[in-house]
């Protein structure tokens, strides 16, 4: 039997369970989810608590959950002035208007929505653009949406109008010329037409519902990035029932993982107990206590970790390397027992494999290798860093 | 220890609100080329080029910040040790150029008192939807005596010349008047009567 077939079988088992085994899965996860059989996405879900241990009670939640998941979107994204659900339209011209300087005004949300949305349309349409993935059109795309001509669409409410200059060129008493000057971008990142949805357009919605869900916190730059690899494990799910709910499934599970990482994105944050800095002067001693020469380094070229820690503990390494690696990062950093210890180590793997280059570099060559993190094989980035962990890695 | 190549390091640093085009801008700089395909910066990035100006070779360390107000207790740490600072804002986009002023009081609260600093109306290039005036561009920057251009990452106007205008700023501080440079530079105001040349 081939070592991947094993592996394989060990999944099935483990999954198959009436009751299922999360430590014994997270043993399994840690090493690797196989690319097969939809098996990362559904751990996924298992490892991010949002499908519960119990097979029997899978389908009540998950109907319970994606029935939340569109109230929210009824309930949320809505256009002050637009027809409601009878096809009436709601009279707000007597009670409530776009000047209307009440602050239960729906216009006054409507407004202040739209420029956490300009911040999340900006980042959702550069967000892994060395993959097509996020530009292509779901095969799913919300109906309640899509067919509202574009009333609903995000992204419609943060789009720049101007007002077009026209060439009026007369000769005499014939034919008045108008020349509008009518230069089509050609965007990469489309929003598709009436009917389709591109996926970047979920996430938009995604973020935006979590956006609003979430006041206290809003959207941050970089949440696009946490978000990214979950949807696109999802909707690429080989199981089509589960592809077909990859937008609500993904936003509960993105809600679970930032519940546990919110606080890097919190400013205020950033000095208490699981706040970033604390973070990242974590990695410091670590890599102090691993290789002092490395960090003495470091430390006289005043290479503070957040020129390049910063980015990495936030986004998870999302930024670091090719989606296909943050992939299987992710399958070891959910399967953590003690969150997010094992991603410190795997910081401080990554700085002790550069060691070096670290120590003949100048500050400027460090500060450009660290941000911009030679491409590896990543098994050898994980292993360095299970030993840092005690443990041991099984080569896939 | 590599040898020293060259004469003088300056540390310059780009802010403005996100999406304005700070790394297109730098790419464009430290690259020659443009990519729409950008993901956005989180906390701080970081470029070297190294120019030459009056027969002296510079070394510009170049830090490409986040725009949005989360990251600013991270990047303004990087204020003090900057001597010059870009400002830019996005010419299609008018809160961009509003929260200029914002900038401005980030650079007086955190970064040190004789920095030199540019303000860039970036995206020149797409006329078609400009909301914000060169005038008006001009005028804030006169208002706070500041240089200016409007650029184009995209079609590479003004951004070599906004980069060697900050860095001979620089230098003409460090190295005190010398009686033959003769400053050559553009000023702010393309009117010639009351330009606004005097360093703050």
């Amino acid at each position: 039997m081939s070592i991947l077939r094993k592996r394989l079988n060990e999944f099935d088992d483990a999954l198959n369970a009436e009751e299922i085994d999360l430590i014994n899965l997270k043993r399994l996860c840690f090493h690797g989810i196989p690319d097969e059989g939809g098996l990362r996405p559904l751990c996924w879900k298992l490892l991010l608590n949002y499908l519960p241990s119990t097979r029997a009670s899978w389908s009540e939640t998950l109907t319970r959950k994606r029935t939340l998941y569109k109230t929210f979107i009824e309930d949320l994204i809505v256009t002050p002035g637009e027809a409601n659900s009878d096809g009436e339209r709601v009279d707000v011209t007597l009670h409530d208007h776009p000047l209307n300087l009440n602050p239960d005004s729906k216009w006054q949300t409507y407004f202040k929505d739209n420029e956490v949305l300009l911040q999340i349309d900006k980042d959702v349409r550069r967000l892994c653009p060395d993959i097509s993935f996020f530009q292509q059109g779901t095969d799913y795309p919300r109906k309640e949406i899509v067919n509202a001509s574009g009333q609903r669409r995000l992204h419609h409410r943060v789009q720049h109008t101007v007002l077009r200059s026209a060439n009026v060129e007369r000769k005499g008493l014939g034919v008045t010329k108008i020349a509008v000057s009518v230069r089509k971008a050609t965007e990469d990142y489309a929003p598709l037409a009436e009917g389709g949805e591109a996926h970047w357009e979920v996430l938009e919605r995604i973020l935006f519902l979590y956006a609003k869900l979430n006041p206290g916190q809003g959207y941050v730059q970089g949440m696009n990035e946490i978000v990214g690899p979950i949807y696109h494990a999802f909707a690429c799910d080989p199981d089509q029932t589960w592809r077909e709910h990859a937008e609500a499934d993904t936003f509960f599970c993105f809600t679970n993982l930032m519940s546990e990482i919110r606080d890097f994105f919190i400013k205020s944050l950033d000095e208490a107990e699981f706040g970033i800095n604390s973070m990242m002067s974590k990695l410091t001693t670590q890599v102090k206590v691993n290789d002092s020469e490395v960090w003495m380094r470091l430390h006289q070229q005043e290479l503070c970790p957040q020129y390049y820690s910063f980015r990495w503990l936030t986004l998870l390494l999302s930024q670091e390397f090719p989606l296909p690696d943050v992939m299987r990062i992710w399958d070891s950093l959910f399967a953590d027992e003690n969150r997010f210890s094992f991603l410190i180590h795997i910081c401080c793997a990554m700085i002790l494999l550069l060691r070096d280059q670290l120590l003949v570099g100048d500050f400027a060559t460090n500060v450009k290798l660290l941000q911009n993190f030679p491409s590896v094989d990543i098994q050898i980035v994980l292993s360095k860093a299970a030993a840092l962990a005690g443990k041991n890695l099984n080569s896939p | 220890m590599a040898k020293k190549t060259y004469d003088l390091l300056f540390k310059l640093l780009l802010i403005g609100d996100s999406g304005v085009g700070k790394t297109c801008i730098l790419f464009r700089f430290s690259d020659d080329a443009f990519s729409t395909t950008f993901i956005s910066t989180i906390g701080i990035d970081f470029k070297i080029k190294t120019v030459e100006l009056r027969g002296k070779k510079i070394k510009l360390q170049i830090w490409d910040t986040a725009g949005q107000e989360r990251f600013h207790t991270i990047t303004t740490s990087y204020y003090r040790g900057a001597m010059g600072i870009m400002l830019v804002y996005d010419i299609t986009n008018e809160k961009t150029f509003e929260n200029i002023v914002k900038w401005l009081r980030n650079i007086d609260e955190h970064a040190n008192e004789d920095v030199e600093k540019m303000i860039l109306g970036n995206k020149s290039d797409m006329e078609d939807k400009r909301v914000v005036s060169t005038e008006r561009g001009e005028a804030i920057a006169r208002e706070h005596g500041i240089r200016f251009m409007e650029t184009s990452a995209k079609a590479n106007i003004n951004i070599d010349r906004a980069f060697s205008e900050l860095a001979e700023a620089i230098l003409e501080k460090t190295h005190g008047k010398e009686p033959q440079d003769a400053p050559d530079r553009v000023t702010v105001d393309r009117r010639v009567e009351r330009n606004s040349n005097r360093c703050c």
